[in-house]
């Protein structure tokens, strides 16, 4: 069998005496989508940071196509032993603040990392970028700056953003959590068209609709570690911890 | 009152002396602007010197923060007459020791050399307001990306700290402008040196003060400048953005 796209085995994470992850074992396929559901502070997004290695884990291992990416050929202290290239030329992350640079237009946002960090010429980037854009249908946003766009938009941009490194597993941390609700659907949208298309993802959302139609798997959260997983029926419909049931009753509350 | 008009803005003494005043006025224009330009350059240096991630940079940044510290804390007076009075003495290339470039005399380098390395730490704190007043996730957003330290700072950190900046690097210029009258000292035929020989010829501090107006011919429309950037900004943040930074 072909190594899994990512492998997260014993991954550990702390923040001085508080320790975020506390053991993180997860298995993911290529293609597969997973959504991580759990209370704020149940260390979701720092898993994902982790996995990108904004926040590289003190322990454990985190193999992505393979490659143990927590102990480079550098390995030793300091940002140098993180195979930083590797991991962000093949991860893209999509953040809950969208983070568009905003003195540049959308299209620039986009060619930007192609240009600077792939070395693309100028009108290929461009052509890639206007492509992308269209695809989560900003055709007619191109020159506009972010400040004049909705946060759907915005969010829509930062995903083409991502997307024009070429990705072979996106993450999603929250992406809709700061927009209003009735732009939630367009993004959640355009993560489902990248869903049908074949993309790995992990998606961190509270979106339980979302997570129902979308997800291959669904990964239970709470105080760092993962109380419980399966199929989005299974966890949803029928979960077997206290924990999950106690957490879907309160969402469902709302 | 009639004896403070006439020492201080008696207008035949300061039309008689226009010329000479002005004379004076260009060359103080010139070392502002010259030390403007270098400090700011090597301001961003110190500043980004400072902004250096990981362990293995621990001493550079150490280093750059006891600069900084340190000519903020000397008074530019006595680092000119350190600079004036002793650097010729000192074994290193004549170029640099007594220097001539651009067929200014080695008073006007001396004074140069003063300001940009007393600004330089100024600027590089102005900078790092501004560096600082960019929020993590735009680092954050580059690094994902790919982008190098290095290069997430010149492409996304620096361009949107730099016009964070621009309404306090204005008031730095004022300061410095002003401060350039130090190198007076040292004998630079600068605006205050040149008031001073007429003051002291002729028992009048009419073209001195002449100077004075000319300092404020150029402060007072900057200062107007200033308010209008930061009214801009401040209309900007409350759209969301960083607040504006403010310097001492």
């Amino acid at each position: 069998m072909a190594d899994p796209m990512l492998k997260l085995a014993g991954v550990h994470k702390r923040f001085g005496e508080l320790e975020v992850l506390r053991g993180i074992d997860l298995e993911i396929a290529k293609g597969e989508v997973v959504c991580i559901l759990g209370p704020s502070g149940s260390g979701k997004s720092t898993l994902l940071r982790c996995i990108n290695l904004l926040e590289p884990p003190e322990e454990g291992q985190i193999l992505l196509e393979g490659r143990d990416i927590c102990r480079g050929p550098k390995s030793g202290t300091g940002e140098e032993s993180w195979e930083l290239n590797y991991v962000r030329q093949r991860v893209g992350l999509v953040f809950q603040q969208f983070n568009l640079f905003p003195h540049r237009t959308a299209l620039q946002n986009v060619t930007m990392a192609p240009e600077k960090v792939l070395d693309r010429a100028k009108a290929e980037a461009q052509a890639k970028g206007t492509e992308l854009l269209t695809r989560v249908g900003l055709a007619d946003k191109l020159n506009e700056y972010p400040e004049r766009l909705s946060g759907g938009q915005q969010q829509r941009v930062a995903i083409a953003r991502a997307l024009a490194m070429e990705p072979h597993v996106m993450l999603f941390d929250e992406v809709t959590s700061a927009l209003d609700p009735e732009l939630v659907k367009e993004v959640l949208d355009t993560i489902r068209e990248l869903a049908r298309e074949g993309m790995t993802m992990v998606v961190v959302t509270h979106e339980l609709g979302f997570a129902r139609d979308v997800a291959d798997c669904v990964v239970f959260m709470d105080e760092g570690q993962i109380v419980e997983q399966g199929t989005p029926s299974q966890v949803l419909d029928d979960p077997r911890e206290e924990r999950t049931k106690k957490f879907l009753g309160l969402v469902l509350e709302r | 009152m009639n004896e403070i008009i006439e020492q201080y803005f008696d207008f035949s003494q300061m039309s008689k002396h226009f010329d000479e005043v002005l004379d004076g006025f260009v060359i103080t224009l010139e070392l502002a602007l010259v030390a403007t330009v270098l400090a700011l350059i090597w301001g961003l240096v110190l500043a980004l010197l400072r902004q250096l991630p990981g362990k293995g940079f621990l001493p550079l940044r150490f280093l750059t923060i006891g600069y900084i510290d340190i000519f903020r804390g000397v008074p530019l007076l006595i680092l000119i007459l350190l600079i004036s009075g002793s650097l010729a003495f000192l074994p290193l290339p004549e170029a640099i020791t007594i220097p001539q470039w651009l067929g200014k005399p080695d008073n006007f380098w001396y004074g140069i050399m003063a300001l940009v390395l007393v600004y330089g730490a100024y600027y590089a704190e102005v900078y790092r307001a501004g560096i600082e007043a960019v929020p993590s996730g735009q680092m954050e957003a580059a690094r994902s990306l790919g982008m190098s330290h290095g290069q997430a700072m010149r492409n996304v950190v620096v361009p949107q700290a730099v016009r964070k900046v621009i309404a306090p690097m204005l008031n730095e210029f004022t300061a410095l402008l002003k401060d350039t009258t130090l190198v007076s000292v040292i004998a630079l035929n600068e605006v205050a040196l040149v008031g001073r020989d007429i003051q002291s010829k002729t028992f009048n501090s009419s073209a001195l003060t002449l100077g004075a107006i000319l300092f404020l011919v150029i402060v007072l429309p900057l200062a107007r400048l200033v308010d209008r950037l930061i009214a801009r900004e401040r209309a900007r943040t409350s759209r969301g953005g960083a607040p504006p930074v403010m310097h001492h």
